[in-house]
């Protein structure tokens, strides 16, 4: 990659978004040149962050209090802290490919391999994103019916956010606006110290509380896993890395970036469930009862804990909202070949802020049908992920592999051991949850 | 281009510009075997799919 000032002076066309970028790289080259290492990391911090705690949203925060609820600590402790660890190579690997392409995963995608693979990850990715969005806003009205306010505060407020993370053309301040907010996630360590859970039960009740049944294993271990690793994060991360200018020679700063937000959202996601771990032994809470998840907790652990709980339901839907509607306009956007950026105007980009809202209407419409069945669709969110992420998969490894886009950049052996090692993981436990629901509903083996 | 409009885009990378960036890539031919790789495993996904919504929906009845 050359730099443009040491370039023949035939520059491209200069757009408006190429000015805007280029207005936050020079703060990224002063910094770098001024040897300012904190605050070249500040600048440079912000997609792996946002996909990771972004990934800690509403349904997955309810997965893990539920399963501390039902199960305990002693199986998830060690789980989700290895399953971040997997998150951040597959999410290592797409920062990378955006960073060495300046591109975002759905156009090389369909540039490289074609237009029927470009379209099927848009596909999977839209059906998953409405799923998760949908789940979203059932966890802001979760946290909402703690302090008695409705399904319209739930979806007004939903809305407004994305509505104003569109102000300004910038992707910096659109970057800055959810950072700020996703950091509210830490709202369920504040939870977990609140409920004040007795850890030594907890975690001693470990495996013997696993349950019986394979096809319940198999559910609470394609949810945990889709509750970590997604498709929308691997949209996100690279289309954001793109959009906010990377280059090949901020690789290093993206992993701290990703490693980062992998720590966070593992030490986060553990508050869930360490909260949630106050509800076991006391008759520990059923999928159904997620629906008053922080009243339950509060008869527990008191006011404090449930109120802390609610709000951090509220900040996690709230930011998933923002993060993977992003990750489905920069999706749509691309397939389509559009302007697919944050430093354009809505008037330059129709497409992809109308994409952005347009998902997140749906969905919110989607929850004010009155009996829908909202809290079944939170709970099967990332189970569809997890069926749909080896496909993702296989196609990101290929890309962080192809040295004609990466050259030297392209992955290692070690990175391919392990992200193939993901992919399959990831097929396995989807595939055998999939198949065993689906012969259980036909009667062909029993519950 | 001006000296203002130089100096406004010297921080980019010249693969950075939009106008470069809106030029695809080249494509790369797959192999039959990556081919047919890729397509079982579109239609596992989809099979597989299927089948969770299935029990989604049958659960719910």
């Amino acid at each position: 990659m050359r730099q443009a000032a040491t370039a023949p002076l035939a520059f491209p066309p200069l757009t408006e978004q190429d000015a805007v970028r280029s207005a936050d790289r020079s703060r990224v080259h002063e910094a770098r040149a001024g040897n300012r290492r904190w605050w070249l990391l500040w600048l440079l911090v912000g997609p792996g962050i946002l996909a990771m705690l972004g990934e800690n949203d509403g349904p997955s925060m309810l997965a893990y209090a539920s399963d501390g609820a039902q199960y305990g600590l002693g199986l998830f402790v060690p789980f989700i802290p290895v399953l971040f660890a997997l998150a951040f190579v597959v999410q290592e690997m797409a920062m990378r490919v955006g960073a060495v392409t300046h591109r975002g995963y759905g156009e090389l995608v369909l540039q490289r391999y074609g237009a029927a693979w470009g379209w099927f990850a848009a596909a999977d990715l839209t059906i998953t994103n409405l799923i998760t969005l949908i789940a979203e806003f059932v966890a802001i009205r979760v946290g909402l019916a703690y302090f008695g306010l409705g399904s319209l505060v739930a979806v007004a407020l939903g809305l407004a956010a994305v509505l104003f993370t569109f102000s300004g053309g910038r992707y910096w301040r659109w970057e800055r606006i959810v950072l700020g907010l996703a950091l509210f996630n830490g709202l369920f360590l504040i939870a977990a110290l609140l409920s004040s859970p007795h850890l030594g039960g907890a975690s001693s009740a470990g495996f013997s509380h696993l349950p019986g049944s394979v096809n319940t294993l198999l559910l609470l271990l394609a949810s945990t896993i889709g509750a970590t690793v997604t498709p929308w994060m691997i949209f996100f991360q690279q289309g954001a890395s793109a959009d906010k200018g990377m280059t090949p020679r901020d690789i290093s700063e993206g992993r701290w970036d990703t490693a980062a937000g992998a720590v966070l959202a593992a030490l986060f996601g553990l508050g869930a469930l360490v909260a949630g771990a106050a509800l076991l032994g006391h008759g520990g809470i059923t999928a159904f009862s997620q629906a008053d998840f922080p009243g339950a907790l509060g008869h527990v652990a008191g006011g404090a804990a449930a109120s802390v709980f609610a709000l951090g339901l509220i900040e996690a839907g709230a930011v998933a909202i923002l993060t993977i509607s992003a990750s489905t306009a920069y999706a749509a956007a691309e397939c389509v070949g559009v302007a697919h950026s944050f430093n354009s105007s809505p008037r330059e980009a129709v497409l992809f802020y109308a994409a952005d809202f347009g998902v997140a209407a749906l969905a919110a419409v989607v929850i004010l049908i009155p009996g829908a069945p909202l809290l079944s669709i939170a709970l099967n969110a990332n189970v569809l992920a997890t069926v749909l992420l080896p496909v993702s998969l296989v196609f990101l490894i290929m890309l962080a592999n192809d040295r004609g886009l990466m050259g030297r950049n392209a992955n290692r052996r070690s990175t391919n051991a392990v992200a193939i090692t993901v992919a399959t993981l990831v097929g396995a436990c989807g595939a055998a949850y999939g198949i065993d629901s689906f012969l259980q509903t036909i009667g062909v083996v029993s519950s | 281009m001006s000296e203002q409009e130089e100096e406004l885009i010297m921080h980019l990378e010249r693969d950075q510009f939009v106008a470069e960036t809106s030029r695809p890539v080249a494509r790369v031919s797959l192999t039959p075997l990556g081919r047919a790789g890729l397509w079982a495993l579109r239609v596992f996904a989809v099979a597989v799919s299927g089948m969770v919504i299935y029990a989604f929906a049958a659960a719910l009845r």
